[in-house]
Order: C-alpha cells, then sequence, then structure tokens
C-alpha cells in the first residue's frame, strides 16, 4: 500500500498537475519485454554476420569444428526463445546468446538476468550449452576480432555514447528522521492542564 | 557562425516512408524513439523472491532506459522528454513512490539496494538535464522557450520539485538549488501554481486535525446532527490509523522544510497564505493531543512507540525550523541586507508574524527553545531605532509567560541545528 505523502495530496486535489491514468500500464512490462524483441531483430549483427565472419577468418577444417557449436547455439536459442517465434527470432535469439556470453567462461548470474530479462524463464542447460560453445568459438580467434564484430551491435544501441552527468558528483545522501533521544516524556503539559477547585 | 537554439534549428533528413528529403524541426514528434519506459515500483517490503525478482527487472529496464536516454545527443533527448509520455510517467511514478529515508525501514536485499542506488542517480542526472536550458555553447533552448517547454508539458511541476527537494535536497543540495532557481526563473507562472497549491497544503493541515477529532479553521459550519457526534479522537483511534496519520505529518513537514530549505525564495508566496501564523495554531492544536495519545497508548511492541515518538519530535522539529526559514526569509534577511529607510516594513512584518502566534503558547515554547525571539528583537533594536518598543516587549513577555510553569531545561526537548 502506498504511503501517506504530502505529494500525494497534491497530485490528487490541487490544479498543478496533469492527472495521469496509470491503468493502462498494468501490462507494461510485457509491452517493453516484446519492444526488446523487436529491437534484437533490428540489430546490425545478424547470426549471418557471424556465421560468414567464421567463415572468412577460418581454415576449412576448423570452420568443421565451429560450425558444429554454431548450430549448439542456435539450437539453444531455439528452446530459449521459443520454436513457435520463427527462424528470424530464433537466429536473433542465437544473436543474442553469443553476444552475452562471449568472453564468459561460465553462465554466471549476471548472465542468467539478463536472458531472463529478454526472453523470460528458460531451460538452463541450453544456457550452459550456448555458453560453452561460444567459448569454444571465441578460442579461435584474438580480443581484437571478437571485439570488432560485437561492436556492430553496441554502435547501434549507443553503448559508446558519453553520458550527460558522467562527471557529476552525485551524494546518495537522504533526509533521515532527526535524533531526538533526550526528549521529554511530556510532562509538562499535563500539569498546566489540571484545574484547580480551591476556591 | 554561431550555434541556433535547438528550438529554432531545423533538420533535413530522408522520409523513411517515401524516401525524400524533407525538413523537420529538430523538436518534433517523429523524432522521438519507440522506447516504453516503464513504472516505477517501490523496492518489496519484505525479502520475497518473486516481488524482489519482478522489482529487479522493471528497475533494470528503468535503469537501461534513463542511461539509454542520458547518453542521447541534445536534439534527441529533448524530443524524447517532451513527446514520450511514458518517460513522463516513469519519472513521475519514481518521484511519487521512491522510498524516503525517513520512511519506515525495510529489509532490502543488497542487489535492490544496489539497483536503487544506479536510479536513484540516473533519476537525478535525468531531471538535472531536464532543467538545464544551455547544455554548452552549441546546444542551447532559448530560455522563454524552455520555460514554456518544462511548464506546458508538465516536465516539472509543484510536487515534482517538491519531491525532488525531500529525495535528493540533503547531499545534492547545491545542485538543486540551481535546477529549482533555473525553473522558477525561466516560467514564473510555477510562482502562481506554488500559490494556488497552498490552500491544499493547509488543508492537509485541516485533515489532520479532522481526523484527529479536532475542531480545525474553515470546518463546516452545518449544524452537526446529534447522532453524529465525533467520537474518534488520536487517543482512541485504532493504532494503524494513528500510525498512518504521524507517517503523513512527517512526511508533510520534511517535505515542506526540504522544499524551504533549498528554495527560500518560496517564503513570500507562503506568507502570502498567514503560512506563519496557520502553521503555529495547527502545532499547538495537533502536537499535544499527538503526544499524549502516542504516550497513553499500550503496545506490544515497545519500538513501535519508540518509532512514533521519533516521528512526532521531528515532526515538531521540521514544523519549528520551517517557522523560522520564512521568518528569516520573509523579515529578518531583508533587514539585514537593507539599507536603514527601507526595513520599516520587515519590521512591521516581523511585529504582526509574532503577535498573531502569540496565544500558542506551545509552539512560542518550543520556537523559542530552538530560535530564541530574544536574539531576533534585539537583531530589530539594532537595526532600528525607531522600534516600537512596547510592541516588542509585549512580544517577549508573551514568550516568557509561555515559559511560565515549565522548567527550561527540561523543555529542551529539540537540539538546535548545527
Amino acid at each position: 500500500m502506498a504511503l501517506p505523502r504530502l505529494t500525494g495530496a497534491l497530485r490528487s486535489f490541487s490544479n498543478v498537475t496533469k492527472h495521469e491514468d496509470y491503468s493502462e500500464e498494468l501490462a507494461d512490462l510485457t509491452t517493453k519485454r516484446s519492444k526488446l524483441h523487436a529491437q534484437l531483430l533490428k540489430s546490425d549483427l545478424t547470426w549471418k554476420k557471424i556465421i560468414k565472419f567464421v567463415d572468412d577468418n577460418l581454415d576449412k577444417k576448423e570452420y568443421q569444428t565451429v560450425n558444429g557449436d554454431l548450430k549448439t547455439i542456435l539450437q539453444a536459442a531455439k528452446q530459449i526463445v521459443g520454436a513457435e517465434n520463427g527462424q528470424e527470432a530464433i537466429e536473433s535469439g542465437a544473436v543474442f546468446l553469443f553476444k552475452t556470453f562471449h568472453g564468459k567462461e561460465c553462465v554466471g548470474h549476471d548472465e542468467t538476468k539478463v536472458i531472463k530479462q529478454m526472453f523470460g524463464p528458460f531451460p538452463s542447460s541450453s544456457a550452459t550449452a550456448a555458453c560453452s560453445a561460444t567459448s569454444r568459438i571465441a578460442s579461435h580467434f584474438t580480443e581484437e576480432q571478437l571485439t570488432a564484430l560485437i561492436q556492430l551491435a553496441e554502435e547501434q544501441n549507443g553503448d559508446n555514447r558519453v553520458l550527460f552527468g558522467k562527471n557529476i558528483v552525485f551524494s546518495f545522501d537522504m533526509h533521515d528522521l532527526d535524533h531526538s533521544e533526550e526528549l521529554p516524556v511530556n510532562g509538562e503539559t499535563d500539569v498546566q492542564k489540571s484545574i484547580s477547585l480551591d476556591y | 557562425m554561431p550555434a541556433l537554439p535547438l528550438d529554432e534549428l531545423q533538420l533535413t533528413e530522408r522520409d523513411p516512408k517515401t524516401g525524400k528529403l524533407r525538413t523537420l524541426p529538430a523538436l518534433h514528434p517523429e523524432i522521438k524513439a519507440d522506447r516504453s519506459f516503464v513504472l516505477y515500483k517501490p523496492p518489496p517490503a519484505i525479502r520475497d523472491p518473486s516481488l524482489v525478482e519482478e522489482f529487479l527487472e522493471r528497475a533494470k529496464f528503468i535503469a537501461d532506459d534513463l542511461n539509454w536516454l542520458l547518453a542521447l545527443p541534445h536534439d534527441k533527448f529533448w524530443c524524447q522528454v517532451i513527446f514520450d509520455e511514458s518517460l513522463q510517467k516513469c519519472l513521475d511514478s519514481y518521484l511519487r513512490s521512491a522510498p524516503r529515508k525517513f520512511d519506515v525501514l525495510w529489509d532490502c536485499h543488497p542487489e535492490v539496494q544496489e539497483l536503487q542506488k544506479c536510479l536513484h542517480r540516473s533519476v537525478f542526472l535525468t531531471f538535472l538535464r531536464m532543467s538545464t536550458h544551455k547544455e554548452s555553447k552549441d546546444h542551447f533552448i532559448t530560455p522563454s522557450v524552455f520555460g514554456k517547454i518544462i511548464y506546458n508539458n508538465f516536465l516539472f511541476d509543484i510536487p515534482k520539485i517538491l519531491d525532488l527537494c525531500v529525495l535528493f535536497g540533503k547531499g545534492n543540495g547545491l545542485l538543486l538549488q540551481k535546477m529549482i532557481g533555473n525553473i522558477f526563473t525561466q516560467q514564473p507562472s510555477y510562482f502562481s501554481d506554488l500559490d494556488e497549491t497552498l490552500p491544499t497544503i493547509l488543508q492537509v493541515f485541516n485533515n489532520i486535525l479532522h481526523k484527529c477529532g479536532l475542531q480545525c479553521e474553515g470546518a463546516s459550519a452545518e449544524p452537526q446532527k446529534l447522532e453524529e457526534k465525533v467520537s474518534v479522537t488520536a487517543g482512541n483511534m485504532p493504532l494503524q490509523e494513528l500510525k498512518d496519520i504521524v507517517l503523513y505529518l512527517c512526511d508533510t513537514c520534511t517535505t515542506l522544510w526540504a522544499f524551504l530549505d533549498v528554495f527560500p525564495l518560496a517564503c513570500q508566496t507562503f506568507q502570502k497564505h498567514e503560512f506563519c501564523y496557520r502553521l503555529a495554531s495547527f502545532y499547538e492544536l495537533a502536537i499535544p493531543e499527538l503526544e499524549s495519545a502516542i504516550k497513553k497508548r499500550h503496545y506490544e511492541d515497545n519500538s513501535v512507540f519508540a518509532d512514533l515518538w521519533r516521528r512526532i519530535s521531528h515532526s515538531r522539529k521540521k514544523m519549528i525550523e520551517v517557522f523560522h526559514i520564512l521568518v528569516n526569509q520573509v523579515c529578518l534577511q531583508p533587514i539585514l541586507e537593507s539599507s536603514c529607510e527601507n526595513i520599516q516594513p520587515f519590521i512591521e512584518e516581523f511585529l504582526q508574524i509574532f503577535t498573531s502566534v502569540l496565544q500558542e503558547r506551545r509552539f512560542l515554547r518550543d520556537y523559542d527553545e530552538l530560535f530564541p525571539v530574544e536574539d531576533d528583537v534585539s537583531l530589530l533594536q539594532q537595526a532600528s531605532s525607531a522600534l516600537d518598543e512596547t510592541r516588542t516587549a509585549y512580544i517577549l513577555q508573551a514568550v516568557e509567560s509561555a515559559w511560565e510553569g515549565v522548567d527550561r531545561k527540561k523543555g529542551q526537548a529539540i537540539k538546535a541545528p548545527a
């Protein structure tokens, strides 16, 4: 339950605010998730580009080994995204897994959270398989090569831009209750209220 | 060539539908990105894993989206801020429901705390950027247009400004002073809004009195039916109701104080509504009643008593400090800063304020304890040789008489701020 607040009363009873209707926002998390999926589909880094990158940079023998791992990632994506969402969604899911797991040795807490936020609950075995496969693929490339590949996705997301206020010193200190240990137990007022009948 | 303000800037771009080149104002709804900000909900009161998980998901979305927003170039940032309703609702929901430090203590998961801190900073930086009309030499908005943009789109309103002060005023007071100062300077209509808000603030005091079964000014003049006799008082109401009233009072006093502390220029508007007098008479009625109700009640858990007592004491102190900020800003500062010829109206205002509260003995005593009235009167005596000594003597005598029967040392309820 919302705590009673002065500004709550001002929002409700004064005419100086925009009276917002928040009822339609009940499903905002669902809307947000689908928006993220849509964004993922628009990413500059596609599954085809990953395959081409592997093809361009490895010899035939190496490629055959890596190809199995690429299939593993795609299969994991199918299980995490859901086969019913179509090939395009599965491939963008595979890109997402590749991006999430490159440079990671195992599925950690952060990775689990990121995947869950994007796709909801998922089978952990699929994530583990995708992580191992990504790790094996990555071992064939230098860090620079992988960074250049991943950058394709990040540039679009604006991850490299400078944040406004980056250098502003921000304090987390907040107004708290004042200390008042010395408060008397309010005896004096009771004394004053007593009425004398001694005329 | 000097850079144009954002509000005069035109962009030429290819229409995504027709492929033809077109010219658009830099501030145009079509430039806004389709982002869908989610609403903020406060951390769960208990460590329920599913509630924690929902909080984390929601908060992470907001934190990511705000970081994305803060990284946008100047023109895109303003298009998003003006035209994205979901962003405005998200920011408003944070201000409404973000936990204040003086709220009831919650047992928060460390991960929740960490994310909450990230969010807190990002929200502040977003409001900071929104209150800055000149970001750099090349990125700025015409001040008058900026004033219209923030006002007409409700980017800032009085409740939001009050929330900002209570949430960020302690550690970021100087920045906040600049932000709010700039908002009111570029858009003086906020002073009118504040003026319009004051009756609602006073109504909050009246509502508290009414809930405590105390008569308040402006109460209905209609005769009351006998069977409708009010029987609920602070002393006999259910404990939960008493807790709510004390929480409400505590929030109200702290928020008002935080606002006036950051933006003392608002004091004139407050005093237009005789705020000092209204505050003192509210104090006189509500505080003894609530203190007595808190003391006399039987508690199964003594920590509830301690918490209520601490809150009511805090509220008392904040009310007295609000009164002092008002007196200081409306009367004392102008006297200290003005030349001798101009100080008479401020002295008169001081005398009137104190004359109006002389009957509020408990308030007067508590105020005098924290801010001795004698010191202020002495300042007036030094500033003006033509001071009406009869009136000042009358005020000082009334203050002295308010102390009658009370041991001053025992009355040292609240310590003066450093």
